[in-house]
């Protein structure tokens, strides 16, 4: 238990408030060298704890997003082509033998380092996020569990590759696609689930400290009422923390029915959607700021 | 070897070991998806934490054992139940972050998973009387037999199989954005190209391409035949046969209250005795409608084997249900965050006056891509194109 709030504590200074159970999963990380996987909806602040974890383990972060036909000379490491062709109309005249000119031709020089491979070289190890993994598919997906089970990587023409010091590895996944059962089994896993009043109040203090506290309380009190309509595109930390600098822009100092018209202004940081704006009207907002 | 203390004999250590690893056990007949491993990585976990503090101790081993949100907010339950005395419900609680955690467990779930038995299967029986909401289904199993001699009618049988090799061909030729290599490509493959280049000396001599890869997707069709669906089961079924000899990767399931695989069964290349194993299978035939309890069944048991991302799974039925909607909605989407794309065919949706009010319909329409009708083969054809493009 004194780790986990220590580790709690070092996550606040960096400016992440974490619960518990997620320090507690970063340790157990930490101590049996395993990935973490994390999934919620967008927004929650799955992608801040790899760079918290980062800041706090003063590691390098390596971030790796996905995306539909992601392929592995995207993500490992691929030949530089046009060097390669270059060197190899240098070399015609060259007097040495042509195994060692191609010794030269397939030499790291030539070699483009994508974030897997540059994870797994680095001296000191550093944190490997694996961005919203859920849009790339399952052949990359089989791909990266071989990585993940014993950190090494074959390159053909240099041999294998292998991890100088094991990186942390910390997944995301948003659930627009269900992850095999194999890549699940391999990791720790972590749900984060939108915060709770105390939490959210902790993360607005923390990320905009020139908030006065009573303003800082109605605007979570007006998000997490927000949160609890039958919304299409609920509001994440993210919407909340620049809702507030909204505010602060359009210089509110206070939430009530009074600010109404500006509220509306600037609620396009907080509704994402055509179908949820309209469920706003200013009626609805007035009686949300009167209440907050 | 599980904790360092010495003061600990050796026949209390190996009854905490028999406890700790008792309970990947217990999760796995709880519908859980852990293997064997997991027990060992839960040993190894307990040793690393400690076991003397029950919050930390949940924490890890939820982290570990855990792979999906709907895991996630069933495991606190289940973990008390596991490691409490039967009379004690809860771990007083030492901290807020502790409620915090357990907030997200109040999803209906109703207290499925206390049991120490399994709960997966078809023990659904009795709970499904919810009064109110009937809309022309009924939730009594049927135990007549049923009549499969409709299943080899010849009248329809050729245009039917027709139509679904002509269906079976338009899925052949879906693509990837994804590329690979190809003899007729229609791009350059520079690496490759390069690579070949250099037994030449670096002058590329022959060429490399590569083109769209090719996606193979498998389909999983799920048939009501509950007695609402009786007029169209059978058409259905025939469909479904047909589905099944043109194309290798096609699984069939009917379900009423209960879900069955019959792909096996659609796929004996003798029609009588085809029928007569249906006949066994079909217990239930034309009976009530649990929808959202036999899709649940499907994603806890088969679905999570089959179902993948390039799955289509396509569900047939007109949505009277008489179980809860939400339980049918928490379902389908659970099917179709796995899935590829879901399409509902409904048979009653060109009916002139039929109107989405059932409460499963309305329930189901926000998590599927497409619903189509399709009452008889000139429908089903009109709407082919469309489900391709789905699937697309």
């Amino acid at each position: 238990m004194p780790d986990i709030i220590d580790l709690q504590r070092r996550l606040e200074g960096v400016g992440y408030v974490a619960e518990a159970p997620l320090a507690a999963a970063l340790l157990l990380m930490l101590d049996l060298g395993r990935p973490l996987l994390l999934e919620g909806d967008a927004g929650v602040g799955k992608t801040e704890v790899a760079k918290a974890l980062a800041a706090v383990r003063s590691a390098r972060l390596i971030r790796l997003q996905c995306y539909e036909g992601l392929d592995v000379h995207a993500a490992m490491y691929e030949w530089n082509y046009q060097r390669q062709l270059l060197a190899i109309k240098l070399l015609e005249h060259d007097e040495r033998p042509t195994s060692v000119k191609e010794q030269d031709i397939f030499s790291e020089r030539y070699l483009l380092k994508r974030p897997l491979l540059e994870a797994i070289s680095c001296a000191e190890s550093p944190v490997l996020l694996i961005d919203e993994v859920d849009r790339a598919d399952e052949a990359f997906e089989a791909y990266l569990l071989e990585l993940l089970s014993d950190f090494q990587m074959s390159i053909p023409e240099l041999g294998t590759v292998r991890a100088v010091s094991k990186p942390m590895v910390v997944i995301t996944s948003n659930g627009t696609r269900e992850l095999s059962d194999a890549l699940r089994r391999r990791c720790l896993y972590q749900y984060i689930d939108y915060p709770a009043f105390a939490k959210e109040l902790a993360i607005v203090e923390i990320r905009a400290p020139q908030v006065a506290g009573q303003l800082a309380r109605q605007i979570v009190d007006f998000v997490q009422s927000v949160r609890r309509m039958d919304l299409q595109k609920k509001p994440g930390i993210a919407e909340t923390l620049d809702w507030t600098a909204a505010l602060l822009r359009m210089e509110i100092s206070v939430i009530d029915g009074g600010s109404t018209e500006r509220i509306l202004e600037t609620l396009s940081a907080l509704i994402k959607t055509r179908d949820d704006r309209t469920a706003f009207t200013r009626g609805v907002v007035a009686r949300m700021a009167a209440s907050c | 070897m599980l904790i360092d203390a010495p003061s600990v004999d050796a026949e209390l250590g190996a009854a905490l070991r028999a406890r700790l690893t008792g309970f990947s056990g217990f999760l796995r007949a709880n519908g859980f998806g852990v293997g064997g491993a997991d027990a060992l990585g839960a040993l190894e976990t307990s040793a690393q934490v400690g076991i003397l503090d029950p919050q930390v101790l949940r924490w890890s081993l939820k982290a570990l054992l855990c792979g999906r949100g709907e895991e996630w907010r069933r495991f606190d339950r289940l973990f008390d139940a596991y490691f409490l005395p039967p009379n004690k419900r809860l771990f007083a609680e030492r901290q807020d972050e502790a409620a915090g955690a357990r907030d997200a467990g109040g999803v209906a779930r109703d207290g499925a998973g206390l049991n120490a038995a399994a709960v997966i299967g078809p023990g659904v029986a009795g709970d499904s009387d919810t009064g109110s909401a009937r809309h022309g289904a009924s939730c009594e199993e049927s135990l007549a037999s049923t009549d499969f001699g409709e299943l080899n009618r010849a009248e329809q049988l050729y245009a039917i199989e027709a139509l679904m090799r002509r269906f079976a061909k338009r899925l052949r030729q879906l693509y990837l954005r994804r590329e690979t290599a190809a003899h007729n490509g229609r791009r350059l493959d520079l690496q490759a190209t390069i690579r070949q280049s250099v037994s030449c000396g670096g002058t590329p001599l022959t060429l490399a391409w590569k083109d769209r890869r090719r996606v193979r997707p498998r389909l999983v069709l799920l048939i009501d035949v509950s007695r609402s669906m009786s007029a169209y089961s059978f058409f259905y079924m025939r469909l479904a046969r047909a589905l099944c000899s043109e194309l290798a990767d096609v699984h069939c399931f009917i379900f009423h209250t209960r879900i069955t695989d019959v792909g096996e069964v659609l796929s004996d290349p003798d029609p009588w005795r085809s029928q007569e194993r249906l006949h066994l299978l079909a217990i239930g035939w034309a009976g009530g409608t649990r929808i959202g309890e036999c899709l649940r069944d499907f994603n806890r048991g088969q679905g999570s084997r089959l179902v993948h991302s390039r799955t289509g799974v396509i569900v047939v039925s007109d949505g009277y249900d008489t179980g809860e909607p939400a339980l049918l909605a928490e379902s389908l989407a659970t099917l179709r965050r796995r899935s590829r794309r879901l399409v509902w065919l409904n048979p009653l949706l060109n009916q002139p006056g039929f109107a989405l009010e059932s409460q499963g319909m309305r329930a189901a329409m926000a998590h599927i891509d497409l619903l189509a009708p399709g009452a008889d083969l000139a429908s089903i054809e009109r709407v082919l194109p469309r489900i391709l493009e789905t699937l697309r």
